[in-house]
């Protein structure tokens, strides 16, 4: 169920080169497209022809790329499910009984409804295509003395963490070391608060350049997230991208933890 | 200070800014005036930079308020500056995109239920891209991140708020115009 590696870099600028990524998002926009080709009433869909298209694109798509074919196979079997109790003789007792189309039909409906909106955002006047605004770099009017500090998101803690774990652990890859590993969260956050009483200001990467072991680096980065949630720590950066620095806010509130 | 000095302040600030400047922040300058009477400046200003007939354009946006080129002369300033951050999203990362402005706080698995492909590196790569942040956790079995739209989100599409995003379509509108679905993406954004 992966997707195409291509697809992930969506911003690059370098357009995935597979025939297929272009043609077809998924098996609901494939689906879409045969609808509209056949000129058929979304509500009332020839499940018999739709599927047997559906599935020849399918063995098209294989010969391309094996890879995406996973995620397509799902609504092939849900096309024949329907195809098949299509056939099935209606039982008496349940006069009204629901389309067995009605569900898929519910999403490929609801599936345009947001394509439609994404086409409506893309023909806005967008910025760094059709309009531009003042580029420059802010850091010229900024002095050391009034640097404005400003809270870290989540992602960017992540990112920094999995950026420096990666790097840490091909190094560590050659050296295999044993030891009884007894480091606790809660040993971790007093360490971190009796470092953070000697200096006021330290940067998060410094505390984890400390870390001895992959164990130690990940019991440093949980302690770092609980002080922080409980708020005895303030996790800052002067501007997005620039180090991020950790100071101490306040007693520890071990109660709730 | 005059109205006009004010006005004339208040533009500086939003010339010098890399951001878009909101009311609130243009009242911690200007700390004698209500927030309306900013708001009457900033609409005077919207409307005197329009009268002007010039290049660039003052406009609310983001929460905020900027000063953006025309959208007519896009094609010069990517001539004359080749350095410039071109806009791309890919028709996947524009679906996704969609789903989640319109239903968030959202999760990666109710936007996959939506296109039924696995959206995970689009996501990815949108909240790399500081268009999508995470707005917390859904409190059901796993606690799930739920993703939702950034300021710059709203800056880059041009939108003032989240409420500014156009309407979604009605149900039988989009049954009865089917046609109008992929095809109209730009070439070189697909």
């Amino acid at each position: 169920m992966n997707e195409n590696p291509h697809e992930a870099d969506a911003f690059s600028s370098h357009e995935p080169c597979l025939v297929k990524t272009q043609l077809f998002e998924g098996p609901l926009d494939l689906l879409l497209h045969l609808i509209k080709k056949n000129e058929v009433d979304i509500y009332d869909i020839p499940i018999a022809v739709i599927t047997e298209q559906y599935i020849e694109y399918l063995e098209m798509m294989k010969e391309l790329d094996l890879q995406v074919v996973g995620e397509y196979l799902v609504i092939a079997a849900e096309l024949s499910l329907i195809k098949s109790r299509m056939l099935l003789p209606k039982p008496v007792v349940e006069e009204d009984e629901l389309d067995p189309r009605a569900e898929l039909v519910r999403r490929l409906i609801e599936y345009q409804r947001y394509r439609d909106a994404a086409n409506e955002l893309i023909g806005r006047e967008i910025l760094g295509r059709d309009v531009f605004k003042r580029e420059f770099d802010m850091s010229v009017y900024v002095t050391e003395e009034e640097v404005e500090l400003v809270p870290v998101d989540l992602w960017s803690l992540i990112e920094t963490f999995r950026d420096f774990y990666r790097k840490r652990s091909n190094l560590w890859a050659e050296q295999i070391v044993f030891e009884v590993e007894s480091l606790t969260i809660e040993d971790k956050i007093a360490e971190v608060l009796e470092k953070l009483k000697m200096k006021a200001v330290i940067k998060f990467e410094e505390f984890l350049e400390e870390c001895a072991s992959k164990f130690d680096l990940v019991v440093t980065f949980l302690a770092l997230l609980e002080l922080a949630r409980m708020e005895n720590i303030l996790v800052v950066q002067e501007a997005h991208g620039s180090p991020i620095l950790i100071s101490y806010a306040g007693e520890p509130n071990i109660g709730t933890y | 200070m005059e109205p006009t000095d004010i006005k004339k302040a208040i533009e500086c600030i939003i010339f010098v800014s890399d951001q878009p400047v909101s009311v609130d922040k243009l009242q911690q300058v200007f700390m004698e005036l209500e927030k309306g009477d900013i708001r009457k400046y900033l609409k005077e200003l919207i409307q005197d930079w329009g009268a002007l007939g010039r290049g660039i354009i003052l406009e609310e946006v983001a929460g905020g308020y900027q000063f953006r080129t025309d959208p007519a002369y896009s094609e010069y300033i990517t001539n004359f500056n080749k350095r410039v951050k071109k806009f791309r999203l890919s028709r996947a990362a524009l679906e996704v995109l969609a789903i989640i402005a319109y239903k968030q706080p959202v999760t990666r698995v109710e936007v996959e239920s939506i296109r039924g492909v696995d959206s995970s590196g689009v996501i990815n790569a949108l909240l790399e891209r500081r268009i999508l942040e995470i707005k917390g956790r859904k409190e059901v079995i796993g606690k799930p991140f739920l993703y939702g739209t950034t300021g710059e989100f709203l800056e880059v599409f041009g939108l003032k708020n989240l409420s500014d995003l156009p309407t979604l379509k009605e149900i039988d509108e989009i049954s009865k115009n089917l046609d109008t679905g992929i095809s109209s993406i730009p070439e070189e954004l697909s």
